[in-house]
């Protein structure tokens, strides 16, 4: 066991690739991307894929990424607070406690940010070059113009509120998302200060080889 | 030397495991793409032929995200345990050689070119290594080689590969 504690931190490569993936994901979608857009509702979909396999390997993958090494315990966080009061320093070979609430604190976002985004846009659309989203449901909506008017009527405007409610969770989460991504970048920034270099090169893509 | 060739299989080792994980990743990604789209399809047009064929296409895409995943843990699980036994063995071997070099008399210097000797240099990188000149090292060597009871360096070699095959 003090082995375990004492030997440095390495993320495996799925946990690596997912946490890559969902950083270009949310940059792609934060600032390329237009809003709603085909693109913006496929790079979501692949988000929501990355997100859905880092999951899986919570559950299967090594001891390291397992939910089981991290649980989200407050009484933990509150025992590491204390030790930084106290200038200790324990190595940890997953999530440190406080570092376990912010993962399921950013999960939990972002998977009231896909839920919501796929409940408004549903499927992903094949054509990449199609116009917005919204434009062609536009399109689909008013192609079988036989229909009743006044069912249609009802039918959009039940539509709209619950669109317009998702429309508001997707942007309450995102910017929920933006200050949770501030805080894990100031709390690598402080461990790294606290602990070492190791926290940062055990996440980059080539900073985890064997040291020596 | 030996470090760098041992460093390298685990490059490799590592990239084999990164490789596969990436693979694991694309299929998970086209794995739900297809799926919404299927999704997508059977709120639009209902149960058909073809879905059910979208439906095995899914269940196999699913079923290739498993397998990679779990060829990932295979041998994220078999590096460790490896690295493990390599440790196990390397110290082992350190304190068995400590132990015969005790036992033989040799002092610290003696020691020290013995080791460099096991590891296969010669008399002019003993020297280098150590800052020494050629004719100690080699003078330190032949008293190393009287002690242990052999006539050169393959023989002190030897002495230890037999106590490793046992």
């Amino acid at each position: 066991m003090t082995a375990e504690l004492s030997a440095p931190r390495r993320w495996d490569p799925i946990v690596k690739l997912t946490h890559w993936g969902i950083v270009v994901a949310i940059i792609l979608n934060a600032i390329v991307t237009e809003e709603g857009s085909g693109w913006h509702v496929r790079v979501g979909y692949g988000l929501a894929a990355l997100l859905g396999l880092r999951l899986l390997w919570g559950i299967v993958g090594p001891h390291e990424a397992r939910f089981t090494a991290f649980p989200p315990s407050p009484f933990r966080a509150i025992g590491h607070i204390r030790e930084i009061g106290q200038g200790q320093v324990t190595h940890h070979r997953s999530h440190n406690p406080l570092g376990a609430l912010m993962v399921y604190a950013i999960w939990a976002c972002l998977a009231a940010i896909i839920a919501s985004g796929i409940a408004m846009a549903g499927a992903p659309p094949s054509d990449p070059f199609a116009a917005s989203h919204e434009e062609a449901e536009e399109h689909a909506v008013a192609s079988p113009a036989t229909s009743d008017d006044e069912d249609e009527d009802e039918r959009e405007e039940e539509g709209g509120a619950g669109e317009e409610m998702m429309e508001e969770i997707h942007e309450i989460g995102v910017n929920l998302l933006y200050v949770l991504i501030a805080l894990h970048l100031m709390g690598v920034v402080f461990e790294t200060r606290r602990s070492g270099r190791q926290i940062v090169t055990a996440m980059l893509p080539w900073g985890n080889r064997r040291s020596r | 030397m030996n470090g760098n060739v041992t460093s390298n299989r685990m490059k490799g080792r590592d990239r084999q495991v990164t490789l596969v994980a990436a693979i694991a990743v694309v299929q998970a990604i086209a794995a739900t793409f297809f799926v919404a789209d299927a999704i997508g399809d059977v709120a639009a047009d209902g149960l058909s032929t073809h879905i059910v064929i979208e439906g095995l296409i899914a269940f196999a895409l699913f079923a290739g995200v498993a397998l990679g995943v779990w060829q990932v843990r295979i041998m994220l699980r078999l590096a460790q345990r490896r690295d493990e036994a390599l440790a196990i063995a390397s110290g082992a071997l350190a304190e068995h050689i400590g132990h015969r070099f005790s036992e033989w008399g040799l002092t610290d210097a003696e020691s020290d070119v013995a080791l460099f000797a096991l590891k296969g240099c010669d008399v002019a990188e003993i020297a280098r290594l150590r800052g020494a000149a050629a004719g100690t090292v080699r003078a330190q060597l032949s008293r190393i080689y009287a002690k242990a009871g052999v006539t050169g360096q393959a023989g002190l070699v030897s002495l230890f590969f037999e106590d490793l095959l046992g």
